[in-house]
């Protein structure tokens, strides 16, 4: 297992390397100077000049084929690309070109921030879209199967940035019963441990600080759950459905099993496979449907964050919030090829 | 002596886009307790399904037990309760299928999947089910069963696991084991080795047995009563060397001279029944063979004809024309 | 048993024949689903082809401050002396004609975006199965092999300032096509000697420390081309490739190559559409490779028909299925993305009407009160969204009940 593990690790080396060369790409061939953006408009040239010699603007992007033909080959390599690697390789992620904080520091306020939200809203996803997707199956063609299978239409349809504009005016302006936006009241205070407020403030204790951040966490929460919930619904139902004809569950039925059994031990076992890809596919969307929702709902986490260092040119942000999500998107599809091997007794992984 | 199983006129459909699917259409007989019988007929008229009926296993919708009884050790069947059923099914019924390789869910060990009936049925404990369960494998010829009850169905070969899932079948001593086609998905050696191991197998636990084949060769080895099925009707019954050598249905005659045989002209052509069976769907009225019969007169294509005693009172078939064709034959 | 032979058969009372398409399409209209799906797609279509021939509209005229963000007014009053039915924006413009207009810019949307997907995706992920399977002839060989020596070549070109460096591994490429040397090591060796051939050579024209650089790739190059570099070769490099692209969040890509690209719907087109290569690239691979497996592949090679017939004839017909199922529910997804990029600023420009760029104008509205600027666009979205994948849905259960998109 272990060996497994280790040579899935090996194989995504191509691919984050790519990873990295993309990102480099897109932030160097979006147009616009940062140095420019740094100074203003009407900055002296000498002093733009200074500044990205500074950043290193002024050493061409991959290799220097002048300092080559001059016999230099150290120089040669001295590229924006391999300093960026260079840095990279030492976690050293720069420093924000507007707000002048290091973007590691800035990634690890953040960060907990988004993934409490994508792991709340994957959690509900989960929980409530597998067992509908099952009883959906179990039941196929009922009344409640239309129903749950038309919601889950409705929620693969739905703009989560509208749903989450309808949430806010039903329970913030209407009813009044949830904030409509933010983290956390300005007056309530909770040890940060963790940075995931809902684990913190239970760690330390603080129930009334519990109840506050879940009220914050409700709404976004539930818009950001919808479509992941809708997906691993329909797709939990169609598996089923699949494995529910085959013949080892006319087997079990022949038993004399209790439906239950069928259902929960012949049958989920096997749907559940196409069910993990799904959920991995859309634990990697939900970091990125982030940027909608944390825009609506005024959350300070990476997305709305790596987005508006997008606009504003702001490199190292994007460059380091890009890549953390990139690089959780490999490491959850990695977890599912894990998984895989653990369900499927018929994949080798030796 | 009272009938294990005692079927009446029992009636399957399957309600599809296309219309309604007549599978089984008025079927009864009776099955005597350490009887082997076998069901013959070509792919698609109603063998299988008929089985399933049994065991309450059609898939419903789209299928549907129109109509008759299932007899039971003196319970019908269909009007026991979905609870009531699954007691029964694996206990006094057991079943196997046709596919091994598919038939056994491939997530879960060999050994986990024939406990599991053991500990449901018998109450058995753990231990005392894992122990029973290598002791019905290697009944079955699997070697050194304790260590292969660990394996999955992956690891096992075609013979191996149909003989898994027999073993799986007989966990609980049933009284009526349905065979439905076991042997079809298996090489031709195999064959023989699974035919074997449920002849002596049935020898030793006096169960009934229900062997469903279109291979009439298997069940001249093996069965003491066949019935002859043709588009959802038995067309035939009769004991082996009745329908072996005193062949009364035109069908049963087409199927037997369908056989190669050894001691024919080397390079004669091997005799095939023209046509295809009838369209379920759209079964036609009297004699469903009809379109096929060289011996049909207009009566056939109006009337089904009743299936009664030929030569002797056990001796069944459903045809007008029994009497004339074996007539015209002994010319 | 001579009887037998004499009988002509009567053939039954057959159900009629039909075409796979045409029995597809009766199980289509049959299935209620897949009719309210067409319903709202037909509904949308049509309201806004026709609204944007027979009922013009300019956004860039349309401003009347007098009627900013009035409430859905059916009867005209004093002071709304129009009807609106959706109501007014922040700008006094009526939502129900902008929303009938946006219809336009989604279905183009839609429509391009699914079509540079699916035309490159597709394209890609059929040869890429395809290739993984067969053995390549001769000249499909030598074309991979040279492109591939000529794309490597190229770097080698750039650094040393030399164009016809590119040509020379192109060269290299085509030549380890017909250099049948079955030694293993002898070939290897062969190839980076020839590899460092090309490579220094040319570079010592310039500097020697050119020729260091351009030698080492050029040994690198050699031995890639020692080894069998074919089909899978192809497809492994396309996938990974894919692998890359799937590995950026969907919306993360899409504003990101917006942002190179610079703001407007046109751009935004080409975002969602290159965001979704991968997908139709991994679902024509898989099916091309599930329909590979079929005998009736191994029959067409067996009979010798060339890869191109096999292909067209025998393949795509056999995979179409699954696309247009996908494309289908790609159109909806497009339509989702564009409206994200619109609601962030990233789609169309103003004034142009555009269903996610008004919700974006309007939010800030909500809590003022004015439902209405945001319920009917987002309302419109979702509708058409919902339209497409029930019809999406529909077709599945129609034309392959066992399909799992």
């Amino acid at each position: 297992m272990l060996r497994y593990i280790i040579r899935r690790l090996i194989t995504l080396v191509p691919t984050i390397i790519g990873v990295t060369f993309v990102i480099f790409m897109f932030q160097r061939l979006i147009p616009g100077d940062p140095a420019v953006a740094m100074l203003g408009e009407h900055a002296a040239k000498e002093n733009v000049e200074r500044i990205r010699e500074q950043l290193g603007l002024n050493r061409p992007l991959f290799l220097d084929r002048e300092a080559l033909a001059q016999g230099d080959l150290k120089t040669f390599f001295d590229s924006q690309y391999f300093r960026y690697l260079s840095r990279l390789v030492r976690l050293d992620l720069g420093v924000s070109i507007h707000r002048r904080i290091p973007v590691a520091e800035t990634l690890a306020q953040r960060f907990p921030a988004t993934v409490e939200l994508a792991l709340l809203s994957m959690m509900i996803a989960i929980f409530v879209g597998i067992p509908v997707g099952i009883i959906s199956a179990a039941r196929r063609n009922s009344i409640l199967d239309s129903v749950s299978m038309i919601g889950s239409l409705i929620g693969v349809s739905m703009p989560i940035f509208w749903l989450g504009l309808m949430e806010i005016m039903l329970f913030a302006v209407i009813l009044k019963w949830l904030p409509a936006g933010g983290r956390i009241s300005t007056g309530t205070h909770i040890e940060t441990v963790t940075n995931l407020l809902l684990v913190d403030s239970l760690i330390t204790g603080n129930i009334p600080g519990f109840f506050e951040t879940l009220k914050y966490l409700a709404m976004p929460t539930i818009a950001l759950a919808t479509i992941p919930m809708a997906i691993i619904a329909r797709m939990t139902r169609s598996s089923m459905l699949d494995v529910l004809q085959e013949d080892y569950i006319r087997t079990a039925n022949a038993k004399g099993l209790v439906e239950r059994v069928v259902l929960f031990r012949h049958a989920l076992k096997n749907a559940f496979l196409p069910v993990i890809t799904i959920i991995g596919i859309q634990a990697g969307t939900l970091l990125a449907g982030a940027v909608l929702t944390e825009t609506i709902f005024a959350w300070p986490g990476i997305g709305k964050w790596v987005y508006d260092a997008i606009l504003g040119r702001d490199y190292p942000i994007v460059q380091g919030g890009t890549l953390l999500i990139a690089l959780i998107f490999v490491f959850i599809n990695l977890m599912v090829d894990v998984s895989y091997a653990v369900l499927d007794p018929r994949i080798h992984y030796d | 002596m009272q009938a294990l199983l005692e079927i009446k006129n029992l009636k399957t459909r399957f309600h599809t886009d296309e219309g309604v699917v007549k599978a089984v259409n008025g079927v009864s007989y009776a099955l005597q307790p350490g009887e082997i019988l076998g069901v013959v007929g070509e792919s698609g008229c109603g063998k299988s399904v008929h089985a399933l009926s049994v065991m309450r296993l059609i898939p419903t919708p789209p299928g549907e037990i129109a109509e008759g009884e299932i007899i039971f050790e003196g319970r019908d069947l269909l009007t026991l309760s979905k609870d009531g059923m699954r007691q029964i099914r694996g206990r006094d019924i057991a079943m196997v299928f046709q596919d091994p390789m598919t038939s056994l869910n491939p997530v879960y060990t060999v050994g986990f999947q024939i406990i599991e009936a053991l500990t449901l049925h018998l109450g058995l404990d753990h231990n005392q089910a894992r122990k029973r369960a290598a002791e019905l494998l290697s009944m079955v010829g699997i070697p050194q069963a304790e260590k292969r009850l660990d394996d999955y169905p992956h690891q096992f070969s075609g013979g191996m696991r149909q003989r898994a899932m027999i073993a799986m079948a007989l966990s609980c001593a049933p009284k009526l084991l349905i065979a439905d086609e076991p042997t079809t998905a298996l090489d031709v050696t195999i064959q023989a080795q699974i035919v074997d191991l449920v002849k002596s197998l049935q020898k030793e636990f006096g169960m009934a047995v229900m062997w469903i084949t279109h291979d009439l060769g298997v069940v001249a080895e093996l069965a003491q009563m066949i019935n002859v099925m043709y588009a959802g009707y038995i067309v035939e019954r009769g004991n082996v060397r009745e329908i072996y050598y005193q062949t009364r249905h035109p069908y049963t005659i087409g199927l037997l001279g369908s056989l190669p045989r050894l001691d024919e002209a080397p390079g004669a052509r091997l005799y095939s029944i023209p046509g295809l069976p009838p369209d379920l769907i759209t079964l036609p009225d009297g004699c469903p063979f009809a379109a096929r019969c060289p011996y049909k007169v207009e009566q056939c294509t109006t009337d089904m004809p009743p299936l009664q005693p030929a030569d002797s009172p056990n001796h069944l078939v459903a045809c007008w024309r029994w009497k004339d064709i074996l007539e015209e034959r002994a010319q | 048993m001579s009887v037998y032979e004499e009988v002509t058969v009567v053939d039954f009372a057959v159900r009629e024949h039909r075409s796979l398409w045409v029995d597809a399409w009766r199980r289509l209209i049959s299935n209620r689903t897949a009719r309210i799906g067409m319903a709202i797609v037909a509904l949308f279509v049509f309201s806004t082809v026709f609204a944007h021939f027979f009922w013009k509209y300019d956004p860039k005229t349309d401003l009347d401050y007098a009627l900013k963000l009035k409430p859905p007014t059916l009867i005209p009053n004093e002071e709304v002396p129009s009807v609106h039915l959706f109501g007014t924006d922040k700008l006094g413009r009526d939502i129900f004609r902008r929303v009938v207009h946006g219809g336009w810019n989604s279905l183009r949307v839609g429509l391009v975006a699914v079509s540079i997907s699916l035309s490159i995706g597709g394209i890609l992920g059929l040869l890429a199965g395809f290739y993984e399977n067969i053995r390549e002839t001769v000249p499909e060989r030598m074309a991979l092999r040279a492109l591939v020596g000529m794309a490597l070549g190229a770097l080698n070109a750039w650094i040393a300032s030399q164009w016809y460096q590119a040509l020379l591994f192109a060269g290299i490429g085509i030549l380890s096509v017909f250099i049948r040397e079955h030694d293993k090591r002898r070939r290897r060796i062969m190839f980076i000697m020839l590899g460092i051939l090309c490579g220094a050579v040319p570079g010592f024209i310039a500097h020697p420390m050119v020729a260091l650089v351009c030698g080492t790739l050029g040994a690198l190059y050699g031995l890639f081309f020692s080894f069998d570099i074919g089909g899978k070769f192809f497809s492994d490099t396309v996938m990974r490739f894919m692998d890359i692209v799937l590995a950026f969040p969907s919306y993360l890509l899409a504003i990101a190559i917006v942002a190179f690209l610079g703001p407007g719907l046109e751009k935004g087109m080409i975002a969602i559409g290159v965001v979704g290569i991968p997908i139709y690239a991994r679902l024509a691979r898989s099916s091309v490779l599930s329909v590979m497996q079929k005998e009736y592949i191994l029959a067409a090679q067996a009979v010798g028909e060339s890869h191109g017939r096999i292909l067209f004839r025998h393949i795509v017909p056999n995979i179409l299925s699954p696309i247009i199922v996908q494309t289908t529910m790609g159109l909806a997804s497009a339509i989702l993305s564009a409206a994200a990029l619109g609601f962030l600023g990233l789609g169309a420009i103003p004034p142009e009407p555009e269903w996610g760029a008004m919700l974006g104008d309007s939010y800030r509205f909500l809590a003022s009160g004015a439902w209405w600027a945001v319920l009917f666009p987002g309302l419109a979205i979702m509708l058409s969204v919902l339209g497409f994948n029930l019809l999406g849905d529909g077709l599945r259960d129609a034309l392959d009940p066992k399909l799992q998109i």
